[in-house]
């Protein structure tokens, strides 16, 4: 039997950060996957991340996951692929199934990071093809390459459910409506704005009632529904679509941990049933350890904290580093790690509803109920201030854990400050170049720049545009406000792409000027 | 688990729903009325109903519907989700091939 310093079960960024943690100390460390590709959920992740640089911010997720590819590669770590884990048996012994046949390995610590699944809800049709999750709509479209289908319904407005339906328009699908049954957007605001300023509406408070369809979906009914979750009747919507896509949330993939007999708890903010672990990551069980989703859902940013924290853990538990190296690491790691898991989606605040800011200023509800602000809200944040010529107007509302745009201003014009969830204020003595570098740098998508002055009457909007075909100087077409509903003419007057913007192409288009703070995106 | 082990309790008589021949396990096709009859038949825990309909027994190991069945449970012993044991975990994780698994231990 092979014998391994440390076997890790799973290869997405949790087992690949604790690969390359532990192998960094000198461990000799195996990883498997059943999957035929490395990186879990990475490749999928078109979109850039949010967090501060240390959390790779504004590094599209699948550069993340070839970084640490490339990584784990030059330390000599083995991935295993294809290769499914079928047991984790005592003496941590492991039975995977590689190829053709069941083989034994033994591992003198094991990290368990296999990730979690997506969940499902029933109605009538919902077992029709044409019902996907919206997992497995990212695979069909970003590692596949398949357009999922022409006319989507996305149930789900957490963070997977926008970012998802964000990634179909760019595929050329059309997302019909975003559904949810909460009362309010799940997922941060900026990735519920930059799919409703293209024209998806949001309806929360509602649900699938039906999807229709003999062999497959070709429509689908949502209703209203009460504080019962009951339906109202009367408030049946009908939409002509070909696929409905299900974002309701992960269930973390702990079987391996509870039949090896670790303490296993059930806990709903987590996402179900997870191993009890302590601040390294250990389970009950010595040795083993669990990091990234399977021990309760989080996010890619997060998952790869725990599996540095659990690698170095295990080097600690082997005698390759000391116990002080072992807390320095972890010093370093938590302080990171708690960065992230502060602000108004912190843990502690899921299911509360914030009313105000950390800065006092009032939560737009308009954005929590349809995905959008009003233009009377907007005004209320420090990053929206009103000057001469060109300058940004930075409509990120919410306390979320990222500040790329206060390191991408030459000039200094925005300022996020030590506490890494407040919000971008701009500074109005500074003064602004309009090189864009702020836009492109916006994980969110929310930072624009505003000229007043662009010409007699008229004001320019520089937006990020992340759609292909990329319009060009002097195309004609119509802007849209932040509902996606249009407002006016516009003309696209500068488009500009840098490898330093990293695909997000800044656009510039004309609008009369009291459309200045109303247009928000431009169609053709 | 107290409640649930007690089986004299009275879980009042199963009433049809209009939903009940939604399928709730897609790999057994098992539905949701099923399920429902099979709670009222005795059966009050996650363990003994998926060796009793052979729920979650499939390709997807009960991946998708093990919470759908744990909520239709409760609901119908009127009890919170969170006081059903999940069913037991043991290896195989995955299904295989006979053919396949009786290859076990070539490098022991």
């Amino acid at each position: 039997m092979k014998r391994y310093d440390l076997v890790i079960v799973g290869a997405g960024p949790a087992g690949l950060s604790a690969a390359i943690e532990a192998a960094k100390n000198g461990l000799n460390v195996v990883v498997y996957d059943e999957n035929s590709k490395p990186g879990g959920q990475l490749f999928k992740q078109i979109h850039k991340f949010f967090g501060s640089k240390e959390h790779k911010a504004k590094i599209r997720g699948f550069k993340i996951g070839e970084e640490l590819l490339e990584e784990a590669d030059k330390l000599g770590v083995e991935v295993v692929l294809n290769a499914i884990v079928l047991g984790l048996h005592p003496e941590k012994e492991l039975t995977i199934k590689v190829e053709e046949e069941v083989i034994h390995v033994k591992g003198d610590t094991v990290i368990i990071a296999t990730g979690a699944a997506e969940n499902m809800v029933t109605f009538r049709g919902w077992t029709l093809p044409g019902v996907i999750g919206a997992g497995a709509a990212q695979t069909m479209m970003n590692l596949n390459k398949v357009r999922p289908g022409d006319k989507v319904l996305m149930l789900g407005t957490g963070n997977v459910g926008l970012v998802v339906s964000y990634q179909l328009l760019q595929a050329g699908c059309e997302v019909v409506a975003l559904v949810d049954a909460a009362p309010r957007v799940g997922g941060y605001g900026v990735h519920a704005a930059k799919v409703a300023r293209t024209g998806v509406p949001f309806y929360l408070s509602h649900t699938i009632i039906e999807a229709e369809g003999k062999d497959h979906v070709t429509g689908v009914v949502i209703g209203e529904v009460d504080a019962n979750w009951n339906i109202i009747p009367g408030s049946e919507k009908h939409f002509d679509v070909d696929t409905i896509c299900m974002a309701v949330g992960l269930s973390p993939m702990s079987q391996l941990l509870k039949s090896a007999g670790c303490k296993i708890v059930e806990d709903p903010k987590k996402g179900g049933v997870v191993p009890e672990i302590d601040e390294l990551g250990q389970t009950s069980i010595p040795g083993v350890y669990a990091a990234g989703d399977v021990s309760g859902i989080e996010e890619a940013s997060s998952a790869m904290i725990e599996g540095r924290i659990a690698g170095a853990a295990a080097s600690e538990y082997l005698g390759y580093i000391t116990k002080e190296e072992l807390e320095e690491k972890i010093k370093v790691n938590e302080s990171a790690l708690d960065a992230l898991r502060q602000g108004m989606f912190a843990p502690k605040n899921r299911g509360k509803l914030l009313e105000k800011t950390e800065e006092g200023v009032d939560i737009s509800m308009n954005l929590l109920k349809k995905g959008y602000l009003l233009e009377e809200e907007v005004e209320k944040y420090p990053g929206v201030t009103k000057q001469k010529g060109v300058h940004p107007v930075i409509e990120c509302t919410q306390n979320i854990p990222c500040n790329p745009c206060q390191d991408s201003c030459p000039k200094g014009c925005i300022m996020v400050g030590k506490n890494i969830t407040s919000l971008p204020v701009v500074d109005t003595e500074k003064q602004c170049i309009g090189c864009g570098m702020c836009v492109a740098s916006c994980s969110g998508q929310s930072i624009f720049l505003v000229d007043e002055e662009f010409e007699e009457g008229y004001a320019s909007i520089t937006m990020p545009y992340e759609f292909l075909p990329l319009p060009k100087v002097g195309d004609k077409g119509v802007a849209l406000d932040r509902s996606g509903a249009k407002v006016c003419e516009a003309e696209v007057v500068d488009v500009r792409k840098a490898p330093v913007f990293d695909h997000t192409n800044l656009l510039t288009i004309k609008v009369p000027v009291e459309m200045s703070m109303k247009a928000r995106f431009f169609k053709n | 688990m107290v409640k649930v082990n007690d089986r004299m309790r009275d879980i009042g008589e199963f009433i049809p729903a209009k939903d009940d021949d939604i399928l709730i396990c897609r790999c057994e096709e098992i539905t949701k009325g099923e399920i429902r009859r099979a709670v009222h038949d005795g059966i009050f825990t996650m363990e003994e109903m998926r060796r009793y309909l052979r729920n979650g027994m499939g390709l997807c190991q009960g991946q998708t519907c093990g919470k759908l069945v744990k909520n239709i449970m409760a609901k119908e012993l009127k009890i919170s989700p969170l006081e059903l044991e999940p069913e037991t975990s043991r290896a195989p994780m995955r299904p295989i091939e006979m053919e396949i698994y009786a290859k076990d231990g070539g490098n022991v």
